[in-house]
């Protein structure tokens, strides 16, 4: 009886009689389980370890009782917070006690998905056919026929059937030990008891999710004698709910969890935090373009590769020691739809990382340059794909547009992606944004992983910015 | 002599009986029969024993549903009543004095900053506070912080789960944040509504745990486009009862990373949940972040419900059945939620001077500091006050800045004026009642105030 609070001064702070006997009613199948739970956590040994998730519903006060640790959970949600324990600590036991309001109908999502993940915690459920605690409503367990207080005339189709829950536990993959038992005679509750120091014990065991339906009797409700609804459990309940081991399978434990790591050199490598400083190419901010905060829109379609020269252009910067950002912004597709991306370079800090007047914008395809060509601000630039747009007009003289066709040139290096690649030597060469090493660096970064595509990718650095230059020259001519 | 030892009989002590019967009809003997009268301490009839022909086959102590009805009497004791507390005598294992293991930092050699966006610098922030476990149910734009967490925990031999709902998963937070460690969620307005009953109890039961809201636009299924939707959600409707959170609202990649240490710190400090509102933009804007020279390693508190000898007294609940006690509870609560006033924090930028002062948070504080600077470039005085927790919100340091100020204009991406409710509603619960007249520049369902629209309002309210 250790397990037992000698004193429940948790139920009305333990005044009067209240400190040594239970809440239930007389003849209440719950305290019958509470002695055969807390028989099995002292004989098994797991007191110390034992957490128990006490639930809503007539059973919301098994913390009274137990000298294990509690925790009192929201209606229907015992399973999940037993889980959130079992992870926190694997070596705790954790016993989520439920009703049948509680588990087979607002839990019952929570019921499914803790039995299917199989994880080892142990789950007593009483199923007495009623809710107790709200005062004789109708449980998900109650049986067509039934009378309670919200189905008056009977428990009809409209309500459907009662749920089967030790049938349905057992007919998923998670649970190794489903078993329904009952209180009603000396050798049920023999076999209740075994049920229950069992499920307990395979946890213990780590052998995975063990599942105990009890039918438990509810005298007050039923409005019986205890005798009655002893009677009544066993010539109404039994038939639809019939006992018996659902389930018991032996599985290797796979649940093991080792202890967290705070080892400093394990997480900057998995951060992937560098200790080396990054090298600098640039001789000072690139004040020309901007004296402190250059904006940048890249856009095209889907697929054109301008986030990830964004991006390229974000690191170019961070690594040159000044502040850089990038936002993508798509349209609901996943693949060719528009995709735009906005690019800051700040001197010291950006202050506001959307560019809706650009410096500098990098159009892949017509509607881009109809959309954002007007934006450009005066003195700035335009970058775009020749190969899909033709005689582009600033829209103010002081603006240098630059046309270097990205398609054709990557569909001649063979590989189309790389048009992006192409795209940033066009920027690199028409605005001297970065020296070339700066953009080279960012590549090799980004392609470490992938180290053979960086020759390719270098080639098309270099061909974007041979066409820039014969592009501004040609025109100077 | 052979002892023969004798099985026990059933013993009674008649106050704890409630007169079940169930052990009546189990007794082959005949021994139990229901007594004659009311006992007058419990007003029900217990059953009375009459043990002469009693085997001792204990079917009757199985039968008892009580812990302290029938039982087994021990060699040597009589049927007479005793006194409850020395009944059965004292028990070795009482549960022991909780253990509080403290937390500690781990130093971190000094390293490049990291060039990440919003979502995955709060998760990196997460790491380094020493979050471990991870629960989510999958929304859009706050994903990448889970996937980011589900590739990372494992290999720091932590726990990702991808729970079954958002209701799922704030209890699963509920249970390792009432076992003392911190878990986190990223999460979005629709999964944050479904959270909410599970905040309600974890404040109620004084449970820690990180919430990050990558705001989007509603109601309803609204949109995966930025907005500051949720702002009244988190500072004034964090489920049924007085509920409150510190509620932090970042507005750059690196804020998201400090402010999700920060989160954990508190959560821990005051044993709440911390939230951490962002919006898309942010969780989408890739930026550079610096880690700090530490990370935590947490401990176990005293409290915690862990599930080990150390702390197996504790309780984890927010019940409490006595309106007194209730009463006192929230007191209680209402005391902490007014410490908490010393964490709240803001940011200024230009203000000395200021005279038109902007009010932002998020990415728009970014369009607004965009806005101060166009405005300074034509000579209008203006400065940004950003508040940095929504809830408690920084009164002391608007306060500070309201003699020069003779506009206010609130900034923000909703479209009734949540953040503008915040500041009247705390400015004025503080006592401070006069405010400049208050304007704003406001856009919605996805669409965020931009720095051209904020310099046309100031300009427009100042007649220019």
């Amino acid at each position: 009886m250790s397990v037992f609070y000698q004193k429940f001064e948790r139920h009305s702070h333990g005044e009067g009689l209240k400190g040594q006997s239970t809440h239930y009613c007389a003849g209440c199948g719950h305290g019958l389980a509470h002695k055969y739970l807390a028989d099995a956590i002292e004989e098994l040994g797991v007191q110390d370890n034992t957490v128990l998730v006490s639930p809503v519903g007539c059973s919301v006060f098994a913390y009274y009782y137990f000298d294990t640790g509690n925790t009192q959970a929201a209606h229907g949600r015992a399973a999940a917070v037993a889980l959130g324990h079992k992870m926190a600590n694997p070596e705790a036991i954790v016993i989520s006690y439920q009703g049948d309001g509680d588990l087979a109908s607002i839990g019952l999502a929570e019921t499914v998905a803790a039995a299917q993940l199989g994880a080892p915690i142990t789950v007593i459920f009483i199923n007495n056919a009623i809710y107790g605690m709200t005062g004789g409503q109708m449980a998900p367990t109650s049986l067509m026929g039934q009378s309670t207080a919200t189905s008056p005339s009977g428990r009809n189709r409209f309500n459907g059937e009662p749920m089967k829950m030790a049938e349905l536990i057992a007919s998923l993959d998670g649970p190794v030990y489903v078993e329904r038992v009952a209180l009603f005679t000396p050798a049920g509750r023999k076999k209740a008891a075994r049920a229950i120091k069992k499920a307990v014990r395979i946890q213990k065991e780590g052998r995975g999710y063990a599942f105990v339906e009890v039918l438990a009797e509810c005298p007050t409700h039923l409005k019986m004698t205890p005798d009655k609804a002893e009677e009544w459990v066993k010539e109404h309940m039994l038939p639809i709910f019939p006992l018996g081991v659902k389930k018991d399978v032996e599985v290797e434990p796979w649940f093991k969890l080792p202890a967290p790591s705070f080892e400093a050199e394990t997480f900057t490598r998995t951060v992937e935090a560098s200790t080396q400083a990054q090298a600098r190419f640039c001789k000072g901010f690139p004040a020309h373009l901007n004296p402190h905060d250059i904006s940048m829109k890249l856009a095209g379609a889907g697929g054109d590769g301008a986030q990830t020269a964004a991006m390229l252009v974000a690191v170019a910067a961070i690594n040159e020691g000044f502040d850089g950002t990038h936002i993508p912004s798509y349209g609901p597709e996943s693949r060719g739809g528009t995709s735009y991306a906005d690019v800051h370079v700040a001197r010291d800090e950006v202050l506001n990382p959307a560019s809706p007047t650009p410096d500098i914008l990098i159009a892949f395809n017509a509607p881009s340059l109809a959309k954002f060509g007007l934006t450009v601000k005066k003195g700035g630039f335009i970058i775009y794909d020749s190969s899909v747009a033709r005689d582009v007009k600033p829209g103010d003289p002081s603006i240098t547009v630059v046309g270097v066709p990205f398609t054709e040139i990557a569909a001649g290096l063979g590989k189309l992606v790389v048009k992006n690649i192409v795209a940033l030597g066009a920027l690199q060469a028409a605005t001297n944004l970065f020296p070339t090493e700066t953009f080279i660096a960012a590549i090799r970064e980004a392609l470490k992983e992938k180290a053979k595509l960086i020759p390719l990718n270098e080639q098309a650095f270099q061909a974007g910015m041979d066409a820039a230059k014969e592009f501004l020259a040609a025109k100077q001519k | 002599m052979p002892s023969v030892e004798e099985k026990p009989k059933p013993f009674l002590v008649p106050e704890y009986c409630k007169g079940c019967g169930r052990c009546v009809n189990v007794c082959t003997k005949g021994c139990i029969a229901f007594a004659d009268e009311i006992n007058p301490l419990t007003g029900i009839v217990p059953i009375v024993l009459d043990l002469e022909k009693c085997t001792g086959c204990g079917l009757c102590i199985d039968a008892c549903p009580e812990p302290y009805g029938l039982r087994a009497m021990e060699q040597g004791e009589t049927y007479e009543l005793q006194d409850p507390a020395r009944l059965f005598g004292v028990r070795p294992d009482a549960a022991p004095a909780p253990v509080d293991i403290p937390a500690r930092k781990v130093p971190l050699p000094k390293t490049q900053p990291l060039i990440i966006k919003g979502n995955y610098a709060a998760a990196v922030g997460a790491l380094l506070a020493g979050c471990r476990h991870f629960y989510g149910y999958p929304i859009t734009p706050s994903t990448e912080g889970a996937e980011l967490m589900a590739k990372l925990l494992p290999k720091l031999n932590g726990v990702f789960l991808q729970a079954v709902s958002e209701v799922a998963t704030v209890n699963h937070m509920y249970g390792t944040g009432g076992a003392g460690i911190g878990s986190l969620t990223f999460t979005s307005g629709p999964g944050f509504s479904l959270m909410l009953e599970g905040i309600s109890y974890m404040v109620g039961s004084e449970v820690p745990g990180v919430f990050v809201n990558v705001m989007r636009g509603g109601p309803g299924l609204g949109n995966i486009a930025p907005e500051q939707s949720d702002v009244k959600l988190a500072c004034r409707g964090l489920g049924h009862g007085h509920s409150h959170c510190i509620t932090l609202m970042p507005s750059t990649p690196q804020e998201m990373l400090d402010y999700a240490i920060l989160a954990f710190e508190l959560s821990f400090k005051y044993r709440n949940p911390v939230v951490l509102l962002a919006d898309g933009y942010l969780g989408q804007m890739t930026g550079k972040v610096q880690l700090p020279d530490y990370m935590v390693k947490p401990g176990i508190p005293g409290w915690a419900v862990y599930g080990d000898q150390g702390h197996r007294g504790n309780l984890i609940s927010s019940i409490h059945l006595q309106e007194t006690d209730l009463e006192k509870f929230n007191a209680h609560l209402e005391a902490k939620y007014q410490s908490m006033k010393v964490e709240a924090r803001a940011e200024s930028y230009l203000t000395e001077d200021a005279e038109v002062l902007l009010v932002a948070c998020n990415t728009p504080a970014r369009a607004a500091k965009g806005a101060v600077k166009s405005l300074r470039d034509q000579g209008i005085q203006a400065g940004l006050f950003r508040p940095i927790t929504m809830w408690p919100f920084p009164v002391r340091q608007l306060e500070a800045l309201l003699p020069r100020i003779r506009r206010i204009v609130v900034v923000e991406a909703n479209a009734g004026g949540q953040i503008m409710d915040e500041l009247r509603l705390n400015m004025s619960q503080a006592g401070v009642e006069k405010l400049p007249p208050l304007t704003y520049v406001r856009r919605f369902g996805g669409m965020l105030p931009q720095q051209t629209e904020i310099v046309d309002h100031v300009n427009s309210i100042l007649g220019k």
